[in-house]
């Protein structure tokens, strides 16, 4: 006798780990050993060849409503996880089904329809390529190497004494990026390293200071961040 | 009636007076870091017009009993990095203050040492201005060259002002040995560069087309040689603009030829190694040899990333808006025993002692004035 | 002069402008101590950080402290209250024509200008050498001081106290208590704590009115946030809108006319045993009075250094600096624009700046907008004052602001004026 298929619900899904057929070659195929029900109830196996659960009120052959359906997967699948804690319940594309395995049906019962492969998300805007990447982590890096040669030439920052940013900041060290906004003291108030660049423009280099736009100030705030990367944002740090 | 019915102005004046009398002078101190005001020097002073230069110093008494029978003093003024005075007048302000400082000391030192890196980049215009601002120093003074000072024309300039940037004297039982420590291997002339490109490369601290600093084989020898001769008790002290030990790599606070220098000074009881370039309080002890760096007057450098000696006792990071913050100038205490104390005379911040002692005890005793702010 | 004539009249009625001073603050009637309602330009986070919740002072207290404030009584000879030098209606400071300093009990002089009350709860220190803590602390130490209000000790100014009935009145009613030292400071510090300034043009300003000062102030604001390199010292910012970072500051100031290195010298072996209150006495001495905040910390970086003053209501709390020896407002940035007076511990931060005179006009017309809308008449009449003296300029060294002459040092940029507001928030 055939056991109806049940339709169980996705949750319990469920895939043959490791002791599926298809790891062994030959005719000594592995088989789950149903214990069987004193009372004669429905013995229903997981495929995992050793979680079994017995359904009280219900004989082999008689249908299920998919209420009581979804008790027995939701059981097995309870236990299944109380025996592997922390373990992941995952769906192969192309595995096998999940079977119910009928106490003393020899035969499978015919394959669940696979669900289809997923398909990556379609857009003009997330579909960018290697060579992309690639692009743009070049026009970064030039940003960033524009900023490193006006850090390191008074004539590009406008200075009037010939002070260059790396006179006091080698590798922009001590720039501390990753701490703004703060209290800047020499300011007396908040700012933002934008607002400390163009300080140290107008004081110790004696230039005039860039507009909020100009490309140089991006560049230099590129650099000077692109030393500090990987160093945790710690705003307001003094 | 008691006293204070008299004018109130007298009154004070003579408790004042009677105060200050009873109290003795040195003795009632506590232990302190020289305590000075400068003047203005003379040639400067007259130039302006000003009042004739008072000055004065009051020597910690721990010092004064240290410095008994042969100890002496020196001071120091490094790297001051000028341009010619037109064209940027924040460096050579902070020269004439280290100038106006050292001159000031009383009683005032054997002699001054001068660090290295007087020019910035090495021109002649520069060299001389230097050369100007230093002979209105009272006390003699011990050049030492800086890579700034050299690879614009490798040195031709100095020789002739200064004379030979390598040499050795002996002074009250010290044997005194200045190298030149900042050579280079030729990074120029596969390039094809100019004499200014070569110079601009090395200007740059974070510049890695540079070679690194080194003794070099000539020097070297020289110094075995010269230190042939000196017996294995005499106290040492050498004079060198690079650290003679490897900081860090990428901004050539190190010497590349350190270790062998090092192996040709082993075999002294007590070496103490000056040197510049670095523009920070540091210091540091390797086997026998104390290290101690000198301020800088121009600009400060931050700490290196990476490979801070262990006994040094950071400073507190500089304020850009104070021109003169982080920088200084100092003095040596050459003790009896021919050890060393440093006196960081830092300009706008209480001075920082750093003792031989410390050193030698691995920074156990008499440790520096530790720094409230974080590094970044 | 009818000027005097009117600052006479206005002293006799000092208790009613204390009176009407505090209606006009607002305050919560009932006594709970609630923090009160404050103006624009005073900001609410630095009174929850300078006025404890204990210490918010109640309508009783405020009142007995303004009649003590002034009490000649108090004063050894009965001459000298704490508003002879910190006159209400003249900004709470004592403008003098004659001397820059103030004077007490028999005319003796000290060597120090009476700083304003005004806002004077906000700062983090008392006195020019910030050597009280509290207002409560700071309010003991003139009343002690021979050359201020000389009383002996405070035995026996409670003493005298005691002896007049309406005080033994005031205090019990308001302490529970019969007069004693610590509360009559307390009385004093509860109503200086009623003294916040902060309805000035500039604040109506920056909360948005254009018009509230004119262009040339705006000028002055650009330069004050750039070319004079004020705001590092003279912090402003919403929360702190005192225009002062509370710190201490060589500027120069110090070494006018006097031989500051052997003063220094002088002075080490006194100030390492002095009590707080001959260091008090040593602080009104002309000479030692000069090395400042040195006196209380002993540290050498500290010689010759002042606390920076707030800038609120500077127009009328004139003669400026800590001896008072600036007159006028031109005069100060004069001192500040050839980069003050070469000492040994000048701060590094003081350096010539190369202001032009309109330069000049413009910071100066911007400082006199941050006066108080309650003293307008007077910050008018200081303002013709002191441009009637704007061509006398002792302190204007023009070969040293171009660099011509002297300790050299750097000069700003070619002053871009930008709106500061895009230096940063504020």
């Amino acid at each position: 006798m055939r056991l109806r298929t049940l339709s169980f619900s996705p949750l319990a899904l469920v895939l043959c780990l490791g002791t599926a057929g298809n790891a062994f070659a030959g005719d000594d195929l592995p088989r789950h050993q149903l214990p069987s029900s004193p009372d004669g109830n429905l013995v229903v196996g997981l495929c995992d060849g050793e979680t079994s659960v017995e359904v009280p009120g219900v004989k082999p052959g008689d249908p299920m409503t998919r209420d009581q359906a979804q008790r027995v997967a939701d059981q097995l699948m309870g236990e299944w996880r109380r025996k592997h804690p922390g373990a992941e319940w995952t769906m192969a594309e192309n595995a096998a089904p999940a079977e119910a395995v009928a106490q003393n049906d020899d035969e499978a019962a015919p394959a669940a329809p696979t669900p289809a492969a997923p398909q990556a998300q379609v857009q003009t805007y997330g579909a960018f390529t290697e060579r992309d990447q690639a692009i743009w982590q070049a026009s970064t890096e030039d940003l960033v190497a524009e900023g490193k040669r006006i850090f390191h030439d008074p004539n590009a920052l406008g200075s009037t004494d010939a002070v260059s940013c790396d006179m006091c900041h080698p590798d922009a060290a001590n720039t501390h990026p990753e701490t703004y906004p703060k209290f800047q003291v020499q300011l007396g108030r908040v700012a933002m390293l934008r607002d400390m660049i163009n300080w140290c423009i107008e004081n110790p280099v004696r230039g005039k200071p860039f507009a909020d736009d100009d490309h140089r100030l991006k560049a230099l705030e590129a650099y000077i961040i692109a030393q500090r990367k990987g160093a945790a944002l710690d705003y307001g740090k003094h | 009636m008691s006293s204070r019915y008299k004018s109130v102005e007298t009154r004070h004046y003579e408790e004042r007076e009677a105060f200050f009398r009873n109290l003795g002078r040195l003795g009632s101190l506590s232990r302190r870091g020289f305590f000075k005001v400068a003047g203005i020097s003379a040639g400067i002073a007259a130039a302006k017009g000003l009042i004739t230069p008072q000055s004065f110093q009051l020597i910690d008494v721990a010092h004064a009993q240290g410095l008994g029978g042969q100890g002496f003093t020196f001071a120091y003024i490094s790297d001051t990095h000028m341009y010619v005075k037109s064209l940027n007048d924040r460096f050579v302000r902070s020269a004439l203050k280290a100038v106006d400082d050292v001159n000031a000391l009383d009683p005032q030192p054997d002699f001054v040492l001068f660090g290295g890196d007087l020019a910035q980049t090495g021109k002649a215009a520069e060299l001389d201005q230097g050369a100007e601002i230093l002979k209105t120093l009272k006390a003699p003074v011990k050049m030492m060259v800086g890579e700034h000072d050299w690879f614009l024309d490798m040195g031709e300039h100095w020789r002739s002002l200064f004379g030979e940037p390598q040499y050795s004297f002996d002074h009250k039982g010290v044997h005194f040995v200045t190298l030149l420590s900042i050579n280079e291997p030729d990074f120029w002339t596969a390039r094809h560069m100019t004499a200014e490109e070569r110079m601009s490369t090395v200007e740059g601290l974070d510049n890695p087309v540079q070679g690194r600093f080194e003794v070099g084989v000539a020097g070297r020898a020289w110094l075995q040689q010269d230190l042939a001769k000196v017996d294995p008790h005499t106290p040492v002290v050498v004079f060198s603009h690079s650290p003679l030990y490897k900081y860090y790599r990428n901004w050539n606070f190190w010497t590349e030829d350190a270790e062998q220098v090092q192996a040709i000074l082993a075999k002294f009881d007590n070496v103490t190694v000056i040197h510049g370039h670095t523009h920070q309080l540091l210091t540091n002890r390797i086997g026998n040899i104390n290290f101690f760096g000198m301020m800088s007057t121009a600009w400060p450098w931050p700490y290196a990333p990476e490979g801070l000696p262990r006994l040094t006792v950071q400073m507190n990071r500089a304020d850009p808006f104070n021109a003169f913050d982080a920088c200084g100038d100092g003095r040596f205490d050459v003790l009896a025993n021919g050890m060393v104390d440093q006196l960081q005379n830092l300009w706008n911040r209480n001075p920082v002692t750093i003792r031989a002692s410390y050193l030698v005890s691995n920074g156990q005793k008499d440790q520096p004035a530790a720094t409230t702010l974080p590094s970044y | 002069m009818a000027t005097s004539q009117k600052w006479f009249t206005a002293a006799i009625l000092g208790a009613s402008a204390v009176a009407l001073t505090l209606t006009a603050i607002g305050f919560a009637e009932d006594g709970s101590g609630q923090p009160p309602k404050l103006p624009p330009g005073v900001s609410a986070q630095l009174y929850a950080i300078s006025v404890p919740p204990d210490r918010v002072p109640s309508p009783q207290e405020v009142a007995l402290g303004g009649k003590l404030f002034q009490e000649k009584r108090i004063s050894a000879d009965n001459s000298v209250a704490c508003d002879t030098c910190h006159d209400l209606n003249k900004g709470f400071t004592d403008h003098r024509p004659d001397y820059g300093t103030s004077a007490g009990v028999g005319g003796k002089h000290g060597a120090r200008n009476a700083p304003t009350i005004l806002n004077a709860m906000f700062q983090a220190s008392q006195f020019w050498d910030g050597r009280s803590a509290t207002l409560e602390d700071q309010a003991k130490l003139p009343i002690l001081n021979p050359v201020e209000m000389a009383a002996k000790s405070p035995d026996d100014v409670v003493v005298k106290l005691r002896a007049i009935p309406e005080y033994v009145q005031a205090f019990n009613a308001v302490y529970g208590r019969d007069v004693t030292w610590d509360d009559l400071a307390s009385a004093l510090a509860a109503f200086e704590r009623t003294q916040y300034s902060g309805n000035a043009p500039f604040d109506r300003f920056l909360a948005g009115d254009a018009r509230a000062i004119d262009e040339q102030a705006k000028r002055g604001w650009a330069l004050f946030n750039g070319k004079a390199r004020c705001a590092d010292c003279h912090a402003f910012n919403t929360v702190n809108p005192l225009f002062s970072d509370q710190k201490f500051h060589n500027i120069g100031i110090a070494a006018h006319d006097r031989n500051f290195a052997a003063l220094a010298r002088k002075s080490v072996p006194l100030v390492e045993n002095a009590t707080a209150e001959q260091i008090d006495e040593l602080a009104l001495k002309p000479d030692y009075s000069e090395l400042g905040r040195f006196l209380i910390t002993k540290n050498e970086s500290d010689i010759g250094a002042f606390k920076t003053e707030t800038l609120r209501n500077i127009g009328v709390t004139g003669p400026y600096m800590h001896d008072g020896s600036l007159t006028t407002l031109w005069d100060v940035i004069d001192h500040y624009n050839k980069g003050g007076v070469a000492n040994p511990y000048l701060d590094g931060g003081i350096q010539r700046l190369g202001l032009a005179e309109n330069e000049i006009d413009d910071l100066v017309a911007f400082l006199f907008t941050l006066t108080d809308d309650r003293f307008a008449a007077f910050n008018k009449e200081e303002i013709t004052r002191q441009t009637a003296l704007k061509n006398t300029r002792p302190q204007r060294e023009t070969a040293v602001v171009e660099g011509k002459k002297g300790d050299l040092g750097d000069a700003g940029p070619d002053s871009t004026l930008r709106n500061p507001a895009t230096m940063g928030a504020f």
